[in-house]
């Protein structure tokens, strides 16, 4: 029965498609053919229109003939190539790529050339470079420009023993450098000048001194003309032996 | 008197014997480390809180153990581990079925030296907890606030070689320490003292026979002492250059706060006092220096890979600026 049905849609099928290929056959045509007799009308093209068009450097999609390749543009096609080679793909001369390279290269110069001056690019970025500077009265004194005895005469005029005992001890450590018995740097302590000293009575001396100088300057003890010319004296004695 | 000439301003004879008594203490326990331990009782009298750095096994816990028996004051120990809970430290408020009201269970952290070991095994939640205690000594709890008990000190140790279940302390609470003291290995000499000690010692429990030579008022007073030193303006512009050389040094990413400027000033006030005298010299902010700015500074990345360290560039700006005389 199953058979029976599928050879009746079969035939159904085949009947069909005949049908509608008989049908398609074209007609028989016709015995004449028209002609078109209609007029023409050349029309011509403005030539300085043209002639304006060519001119204009946006049209020029094949690119100018500029002779021999400088050695920026063989540079680039060097570029181009390499990159090309890098990344495994076709050379690319993208005008965007090209002024980012060069930006970076001259980033990275700018860097370069500041590193070698030892300053910090970031923190010049970032304004935090400059540097304050504090007054400070004592960083412009030398010991080696005062005139200590003078000093010392008007401090004492002026009863300020205070001044005076510093200016004694900034003028025996005076002494000791030019003796080549310490070496003066601004950031050596008193201690460090006493450890300096070789000789065991000059460093036990100078040691008493110091104590005397942090007790006054440090310490600001008030000291009188008494005390004062006695620790003048400590100093006048340890002056001598040098 | 000194040398004859000046008479003594300031009675530093209590302090003075207090802390030649820790000292002796200390020594018949802790061979050497004589700075370390100056600069621990420094860190009492100026009132602040102390971060104890060192490789395992160099007695950083028994150093700090042995400082707070030797003050006769509460002693509560934390020992920071990974999971420990701001609560843990703290306290937290429980319900009372009897009152039917909540009551604080008051945590470790209320006693006096609190001392807690391996600070950095913590994440930077619990470390938080800290922040208000360690700065404001009080502390607020469901909006209460408790103030702590005087004398407060935190007393933390840490390892800096392991990384492992480790955590960096935020910022904000290494700024909290006024200093951070190194333990360094012993010499050779020490060494061998050690050995020798232990080898003789008959008691496995070294600190028996320590005994407490300061009580809490002891302290109280000797700390308005410290306060009261004097330190010369040309002194107070010292310090300030050396911190503010350390905000503008290339070396450096963060410099000092004016929090360290203040931990200069007193942990200076508290050397000079141990020394026996009633003011600030230069030598004494040099001495403290590299102690309160090495946990508070931050080395630039290019200066951290070269291997430059902290008291590198603290001894880099001293050397820029000139002692004050």
């Amino acid at each position: 029965m199953l058979k029976l049905f599928t050879a009746f849609i079969f035939t159904l099928v085949l009947t069909l498609f005949l049908t509608s290929t008989v049908a398609a056959v074209p007609k028989k045509l016709p015995q004449q053919i028209k002609t078109d007799s209609s007029k023409i009308s050349v029309k011509k093209f403005d030539a300085k229109a043209i002639e304006k068009l060519k001119a204009e450097k946006d049209f020029n999609y094949n690119g100018e003939s500029t002779g021999e390749p400088t050695w920026w543009d063989i540079f680039w096609q060097w570029v181009w190539n390499t990159l090309g080679k890098i990344f495994n793909s076709i050379p690319y001369s993208g005008k965007i790529l090209k002024y980012l390279l060069i930006a970076l290269s001259i980033a990275l110069l700018a860097y370069i050339i500041l590193k070698s001056l030892g300053i910090d690019a970031m923190r010049l970025l970032s304004g935090n470079a400059k540097k304050v500077d504090i007054a400070y009265s004592e960083s412009l004194e030398n010991i080696h420009e005062i005139n200590f005895d003078d000093e010392i005469e008007k401090a004492t005029a002026n009863l300020d023993y205070r001044l005076a005992i510093r200016l004694l001890y900034l003028k025996c450590l005076k002494q000791l450098s030019d003796k080549n018995l310490i070496q003066w740097q601004i950031d050596k302590t008193n201690s460090a000048y006493q450890h300096e000293l070789a000789d065991q009575q000059q460093k036990q001396i100078f040691g008493l001194l110091t104590r005397q100088f942090e007790y006054v300057w440090y310490g600001d003890f008030t000291i009188d003309k008494n005390a004062f010319g006695n620790i003048n004296l400590l100093f006048q004695n340890f002056n001598k032996q040098l | 008197m000194e040398d004859g000439i000046f008479e003594q301003r300031t009675d530093l004879s209590k302090l003075s014997a207090a802390v030649e008594q820790m000292k002796a203490a200390i020594s018949k326990v802790i061979v050497g480390q004589h700075d370390s331990i100056e600069l621990l009782i420094a860190g009492i009298l100026a009132d602040g809180h102390i971060l104890i750095e060192g490789v395992p096994g160099v007695a950083k816990t028994l150093t700090a153990k042995l400082i707070a028996k030797s003050i006769d004051v509460k002693y509560s120990r934390i020992q920071f581990t990974p999971d420990l809970m701001p609560s843990d430290i703290l306290g937290t408020s429980v319900f009372n079925p009897k009152t039917t009201e909540f009551a604080l269970k008051r945590g470790p952290i209320f006693g006096n030296i609190i001392l807690i070991d391996e600070i950095n095994r913590a994440p930077a939640k619990t470390q938080s907890a800290l922040f208000e205690v360690m700065e404001e000594r009080q502390l607020t709890i469901d909006g209460e606030t408790y103030l702590m008990d005087e004398p407060f000190m935190v007393l933390a140790t840490q390892n800096p070689v392991e990384h492992e279940g480790t955590y960096r302390l935020p910022e904000a609470q290494l700024d909290r320490f006024l200093f951070k003291i190194e333990i360094q290995y012993p010499t050779l000499d020490e060494e061998i003292a050690i050995i020798t000690q232990q080898h003789h010692q008959k008691t496995n429990d070294q600190l028996l026979d320590i005994k407490p030579v300061l009580s809490a008022s002891d302290i109280k007073s000797i700390k308005q002492t410290v306060k009261g030193l004097h330190v010369e303006p040309n002194i107070i512009e010292f310090v300030a250059k050396i911190i503010h050389e350390s905000r503008n040094n290339k070396s450096l990413d963060l410099g000092g706060s004016p929090r360290a400027s203040l931990a200069i000033v007193n942990g200076a006030k508290a050397l000079a006092a141990i020394k026996g005298r009633d003011f600030v010299t230069p030598e004494d902010i040099i001495a403290v220096a590299a102690p309160v700015l090495r946990h508070r500074i931050m080395l630039t990345p290019d200066k951290e890979m070269e291997g430059v360290t902290p008291d590198n560039v603290v001894s880099q700006i001293i050397q820029k600026i000139e002692v004050p005389r």
